[in-house]
């Protein structure tokens, strides 16, 4: 996007005292991912689940479902938190706090539609990022878990116009980015861009925010935009996207992001996509399973 | 042959050793040999399958069983028995809706623009390994639905072909019950069918649009005929073929298809390695191998 056009969204979603705010938990969240796994400190997620006394019975409640319950159930947090595993745990943290990002009401598209696409793509970004070795893969499942908040913003500063964008990608069965251009003029890579530098969001990731459609130049956002971008286009095939037909055809080896990569991790030769796709139905029964637990409440 | 309800019981009671790593190592095996992917989400169809084998073989644990699969002697026919026991009851009319969306939403529309180009009107599948005629007539009606639209002025043929001569004769009378129509949508069912009493009759003008006969696809001079397809489905029929028989049948699959064909398996079935020359491509829910074009004074050819 050009950059006046940029700034002139910057200043009428500053303007407007919607703007989404930053979710308490996350910032000490991200701070915890920023450490190898073996490092984070168990203590520190427990504490911060029990900081929410609804994000507490979420966890004692899918800790006690038929799919995670191990020998006796599990009656403390801790040992919820134990039984789920860190990076489940991590994952109901992160949906429900974002879920909170925006009033119920003000819902545009269905929530759990959303949250299924954005925790199918980090999922299937951090799968992807293990394949090729890319070196940080929990950056990847983040960045893929926020690659849409401009979603977010469209639904708090614009609702009217994203209701009718949505309507229009429904009806025409067009990508909703493509839709949000020729309807409202900006996309929701751009507003979420702009969400991004607001809630200072680590440089690269904002930059998949904002690349995760049009990669453009694969340098400027290096693998991560191109692993976003890959990433986002699977759930979008494997029923993890915005909830209605895409009638198109996708020749993923021949995609930009997909050359991109493979000039960068030639490990990325080995890839039998047949088969990581099959296997995505497997993370859609997780996902699934994660975005009920968080709207069951 | 398993009857559906045995099937469920089956698969109910599988549940109890789904966690066991040896279904892993054998989900694995089925993928090497046949291309066919069993996702962790769907374990308990195979391991209810996989235990009726079990039962037969006399194996007590999926380690055990891993072994008939593996180090026994009659370990490939055994292999058969369960990619057998797998595919059962696959068989029915709109098999794949994600499928049936892709020919109808993306395939015909991309293969109607190509070719209109080329001034050529007529559009032909092949159901290759047709069995009795499901995926045949299912082509056919999707076919000859979009002649009120997007094919108006078009013909079309769909060629089926199968190995077994009973078979054959099965899917030229095109009489199913209930059970193989139940995922025809309603219009369909009426449109192209005639019910008496529990059977459904297709309809002659579905039949008139398609030419069954017996073939061979390890017949190379056989299969040297098939060509000018647009399409071609073979679902669940090259799994039983070994490594050099499939790359031969996949390169006469190839052969058989015009530029910008496409050429579809089963489900959850891949080349897995076979072709380097298709693409495979993605459409929501479903892939298929596509044969990418070449100049457009070719791609009429």
């Amino acid at each position: 996007m050009k950059t006046e056009t940029l700034d002139r969204l910057r200043s009428r979603i500053v303007k407007i005292d919607s703007m989404p705010a930053i979710p308490v938990i996350l910032r000490p969240l991200l701070h915890c991912l920023d450490q190898p796994v073996e490092q984070v400190d168990i203590n520190r997620i427990v504490e911060l689940v029990s900081y929410d006394k609804s994000i507490a019975a979420q966890c004692l409640r899918m800790a006690n479902s038929a799919l995670f319950m191990r020998s006796a159930p599990a009656e403390s947090v801790r040992s919820a938190v134990m039984s789920l595993g860190m990076w489940r745990v991590r994952d109901l943290l992160f949906s429900n706090s974002l879920s909170q990002v925006i009033p119920a009401n003000r819902w545009v598209v269905d929530p759990a539609v959303f949250w299924r696409h954005s925790l199918g793509v980090a999922l299937v970004c951090r799968k992807f990022a293990e394949m090729i070795d890319y070196p940080d893969t929990e950056k990847a499942y983040l960045a893929g878990l926020l690659h849409d908040l401009g979603v977010l913003v469209n639904c708090m500063v614009a609702p009217e116009e994203f209701r009718a964008t949505m309507e229009k990608a429904t009806r025409e069965l067009i990508p909703l980015d493509e839709a949000e251009q020729s309807t409202m003029g900006f996309r929701h890579s751009d507003s979420g861009r702009i969400l991004a530098e607001a809630w200072k969001i680590p440089p690269d990731i904002a930059d998949a925010i904002e690349l995760h459609h049009h990669i453009g130049d694969p340098d400027r956002g290096g693998p991560l935009v191109a692993l976003v971008h890959l990433s986002d286009l699977l759930c979008r095939m494997r029923d993890l996207g915005y909830g209605y037909y895409e009638p198109r055809q996708i020749d993923f080896p021949n995609e930009p992001g997909w050359l991109y990569l493979l000039m960068k991790y030639p490990t990325m030769a080995e890839i039998d996509l047949a088969r990581f796709t099959f296997a995505l139905d497997e993370y859609a029964r997780e996902v699934r399973d994660l975005v009920a637990t968080v709207f069951a409440s | 042959m398993a009857n559906e309800s045995t099937l469920l019981k089956d698969e109910a009671a599988a549940t109890e050793n789904l966690g066991d790593p040896a279904w892993i190592r054998i989900r694995d095996l089925i993928y090497q040999v046949s291309g066919i992917y069993q996702a962790e989400n769907k374990f308990y169809l195979l391991v209810g399958r996989a235990n009726r084998r079990m039962k037969v073989v006399g194996a007590r644990t999926p380690r055990e069983y891993l072994d008939f699969l593996t180090a026994r002697p009659n370990r490939d026919s055994e292999m058969r028995n369960l990619l057998n026991e797998i595919t059962i009851g696959e068989t029915c009319l709109f098999r794949s809706q994600p499928q049936v969306d892709a020919l109808r939403k993306v395939v015909i529309p991309s293969l109607v623009e190509t070719k209109k180009k080329l001034a050529f009107t007529k559009l032909r599948f092949w159901s290759a390994g047709c069995s009795t005629g499901e995926e045949s007539y299912t082509l056919a009606m999707i076919l000859l639905e979009e002649t009120q639209a997007l094919l108006k002025g078009w013909t079309f043929e769909v060629v089926a072909t199968d190995l077994n001569d009973r078979s054959v004769a099965k899917a030229q009378e095109g009489v199913y019950n209930d059970y193989a129509v139940r995922n025809v949508p309603p219009d369909f069912l009426k449109k192209y069918f005639k019910q008496s009493g529990p059977e459904f009759r297709v309809a002659d003008s579905v039949k008139t649009h398609i030419t069954f006969s017996r073939l061979n696809m390890l017949d190379d001079s056989k299969m040297l005929f098939m060509r000018g397809l647009d399409v071609i489905c073979c679902c669940n029929v090259l799994i039983y073929f070994d490594g050099k028989s499939k790359t031969r049948t996949i390169q006469h699959f190839y052969n058989a298809l015009m530029p910008n064909g496409y050429f579809f398996l089963g489900h959850s079935e891949s080349l897995y390695g076979i072709s380097e020359k298709f693409h495979l491509v993605h459409f929501p829910g479903a892939t298929a191998y596509w044969k990418p074009g070449e100049t457009s004074s070719k791609a009429g050819s």
